[in-house]
C-alpha cells in the first residue's frame, strides 16, 4: 500500500476505534439536528408544500455539517487533552494526510446521522419519505458528503492553532446551518448573505438533494424552470468545484499551520 | 461566614475555570454569535412557516440562558472529571451546600447578560415591541427564569457525576428545552401525553412569563407562573445536591470517581 494510503488508512482506523471506544459520543453530534428537525416539523405542521421535505432534509445535512465540525474541532481538542498531539505534528507522516483519514470517518458517521434524522421523521413523524430519483440522490448525498468533509479539512488545520476550537466549534455550528439554507430558502437571507451561500458547497448539494427527492421542488430551485436531471448536473459541478477549492485551500493552510506550529512550539498552548 | 466564603470562592473558580480552553476574548464573541445565531435560524423557519417571529424571538432569548446555566453547569461536572481535580473537591472540609450551589451562581450572573444580548437582538432585528412591557416583571422573571434553570443545571449536573461523559447530559438537556419548553412554538401544540414533561422545566414557566411580562402583564398576573417555576427550579437543585451527596458516598466507598 502506498505510504500516503497506509496514513490515511491509519487514521481512519484509529478515528473508528475512538469511536467505537466511547460511542456516547454520537449523541452530541446528532442532538442539534434532531431537536432542529422537530421544532421545524411542527412550526410546518399546518402548512401546504413541501415543507416536510426542508424540515427533513434539511435536518439530515445539518447532522452531517454538525459531525463534520464537531469532529474537526474534538479531533484536535482530544489530541492536546491525551498530550499526543506533539507526536502526530514531530510524525514524518504529512499532517493533511492524517487529518483526511479522520475526516473520511467523521463523514461516514455524517452520513449515519442523516441517516438517523431521516427514520426519526419518518418513524415519529410520519414525514412521506419517498425518493423521485434514488440514483441521483445517492450522488448527491456522497458529493455532498465529500464537499462537507473538504470544509472540515479547512476547519480542523485553523483549529490545531487555536486554544478555542471547542467554542468556535459550538458558535460556527449554526451559522452554517443558516447560511446554506438548510430548513428554508436562501431567498429569505439578506441580500448581503447570499455570496457567502453561493460559496459552501452543501448550498448546491442540499439542491441537488432535493431536487432528487422531490418534483414538487423544482420551482424553488435555483435552477427553477430547467430539467431537473440538468438542474441537479449543474448543482453537483459547481459543488465540486467548490470542493477542490476547499481541498486546495486546506492543503495550503495546512502547511502553514505545521510550519507555524514547529517553528513556535506553542501548538498545545495555543 | 466560613460558608459564604466557600459559596463566593465555588462560584469565582467554577466561572475561571472555563478559561483555562477559552480565552476571554472568545467568550465575548460567542455570547453575541450564539445569541444571535440560534435567534435567526428559528426566525427563518418561522418566516418559512408563517409562524410569528417575536414570539419566536423572545423564547430563544430566554432560552440563551440555557447555555450557560445548564450547559456551563453541567460541564463543571466533567470538566472536575476530566482535570483531575474531583478528587480534590472532594476532599476539601468545606460545607458541601454552599460549595454545590456555589459552584452554578456566577453562571446566573452569565446568563443574564446573555438574554440582555438576546433581547436586543430581539428589539432591534426581529421586531419585538417593549413599548409595553411592564419592566420590574420582565426584570424579576428573567433573574428568576436565571437562578431555577440554574438549578435544573445542578440537577443534571449532580446525575451526571455517575456517568463517564457529562458533557453528553449538556447538549442533550440544553437542546431539548428548545423542544418542550414553547420556545419556538406553544406548549399545547406538542402531542397531549408529552405536554405535562414541559411542566418540569423551569424555563417553560419563565418564557411564559417573560412573554406576558413584555405585552404589558405585570407582576400580580406573572406572580402565580413565577411561583411554580420557583417550586420546580428549588425542587431540581435539593434532588441535585442529594446526587452530588449520594455520589461522594458512593466514591469513598468504591474508590471509583472519575471512571464511573
Amino acid at each position: 500500500m502506498p505510504e500516503t494510503m497506509r496514513v490515511i488508512y491509519s487514521a481512519f482506523r484509529m478515528a473508528m476505534l475512538h469511536w467505537m471506544a466511547d460511542p456516547q459520543w454520537v449523541i452530541p453530534n446528532i442532538i442539534a439536528p434532531f431537536v432542529f428537525t422537530t421544532v421545524a416539523l411542527t412550526l410546518f405542521k399546518d402548512s401546504t408544500g413541501p415543507f416536510g421535505l426542508y424540515a427533513v432534509l434539511g435536518g439530515g445535512m445539518m447532522g452531517m455539517w454538525g459531525n463534520t465540525i464537531y469532529s474537526s474541532g474534538y479531533a484536535i481538542e482530544f489530541e492536546k487533552w491525551q498530550g499526543t498531539l506533539e507526536e502526530v505534528i514531530a510524525a514524518p507522516s504529512n499532517l493533511m494526510h492524517v487529518i483526511t483519514g479522520r475526516a473520511i470517518s467523521n463523514a461516514l458517521f455524517g452520513l449515519t446521522n442523516m441517516l438517523a434524522v431521516l427514520l426519526i421523521a419518518g418513524l415519529i413523524f410520519r414525514v412521506p419519505l419517498g425518493i423521485a430519483d434514488p440514483l441521483l440522490f445517492a450522488v448527491g448525498l456522497i458529493l455532498t458528503l465529500l464537499s462537507v468533509s473538504a470544509l472540515g479539512l479547512i476547519f480542523a488545520s485553523a483549529f490545531v492553532l487555536s486554544r478555542s476550537a471547542q467554542a468556535l466549534t459550538n458558535g460556527l455550528e449554526t451559522p452554517l446551518y443558516i447560511i446554506s439554507g438548510s430548513m428554508f430558502p436562501i431567498a429569505l437571507l439578506p441580500f448581503w448573505i447570499h455570496p457567502a451561500a453561493y460559496v459552501l458547497g452543501p448550498t448546491w448539494g442540499i439542491d441537488a438533494v432535493r431536487l432528487a427527492t422531490s418534483a414538487d421542488y423544482a420551482s424553488q430551485s435555483f435552477w427553477a424552470g430547467m430539467n431537473p436531471s440538468f438542474a441537479i448536473f449543474l448543482d453537483l459541478m459547481i459543488m465540486m468545484l467548490i470542493t477542490l477549492a476547499y481541498v486546495f485551500a486546506a492543503t495550503a493552510l495546512f502547511k502553514i499551520v505545521e510550519k507555524r506550529a514547529r517553528t513556535t512550539g506553542t501548538m498545545v498552548e495555543a | 461566614m466560613n460558608n459564604l466564603k466557600v459559596f463566593v470562592s465555588s462560584a469565582i473558580f467554577s466561572f475561571r475555570a472555563q478559561f483555562d480552553w477559552l480565552n476571554p476574548a472568545m467568550w465575548i464573541t460567542m455570547k453575541f454569535v450564539l445569541s444571535l445565531s440560534q435567534m435567526a435560524f428559528f426566525a427563518f423557519v418561522g418566516v418559512f412557516a408563517g409562524a410569528s417571529v417575536p414570539f419566536i424571538a423572545i423564547g430563544n432569548a430566554l432560552q440563551s440562558l440555557s447555555w450557560n446555566t445548564v450547559f456551563s453547569v453541567i460541564n463543571i461536572t466533567g470538566h472536575d472529571k476530566w482535570d483531575g481535580t474531583l478528587p480534590l473537591v472532594l476532599a476539601t472540609p468545606a460545607h458541601r451546600m454552599p460549595l454545590f450551589i456555589g459552584r452554578a451562581m456566577i453562571h446566573v450572573v452569565d446568563g443574564l447578560i446573555s438574554v440582555a444580548i438576546s433581547f436586543a437582538f430581539a428589539a432591534f432585528i426581529f421586531g419585538v415591541n417593549f413599548g409595553q412591557a411592564d419592566v420590574l416583571a420582565l426584570t424579576l422573571t428573567v433573574f428568576l427564569t436565571a437562578f431555577t434553570m440554574a438549578g435544573f443545571g445542578l440537577f443534571i449536573g449532580g446525575l451526571s457525576f455517575f456517568f463517564r461523559n457529562p458533557m453528553v447530559f449538556a447538549n442533550i438537556f440544553t437542546f431539548v428545552l428548545l423542544i418542550f419548553c414553547g420556545v419556538n412554538f406553544p406548549v399545547q401544540s406538542l402531542p397531549t401525553v408529552i405536554q405535562p414533561v414541559s411542566y418540569l422545566f423551569p424555563l417553560t414557566y419563565g418564557i411564559t412569563a417573560a412573554r406576558s411580562a413584555i405585552s404589558g402583564g405585570n407582576l400580580i398576573q406573572i406572580a402565580p407562573t413565577l411561583a411554580l417555576q420557583l417550586i420546580v427550579g428549588f425542587a431540581a437543585m435539593v434532588v441535585g445536591f442529594l446526587f452530588f451527596r449520594s455520589f461522594e458516598n458512593s466514591a469513598r466507598k468504591t474508590g471509583k470517581m472519575e471512571a464511573i
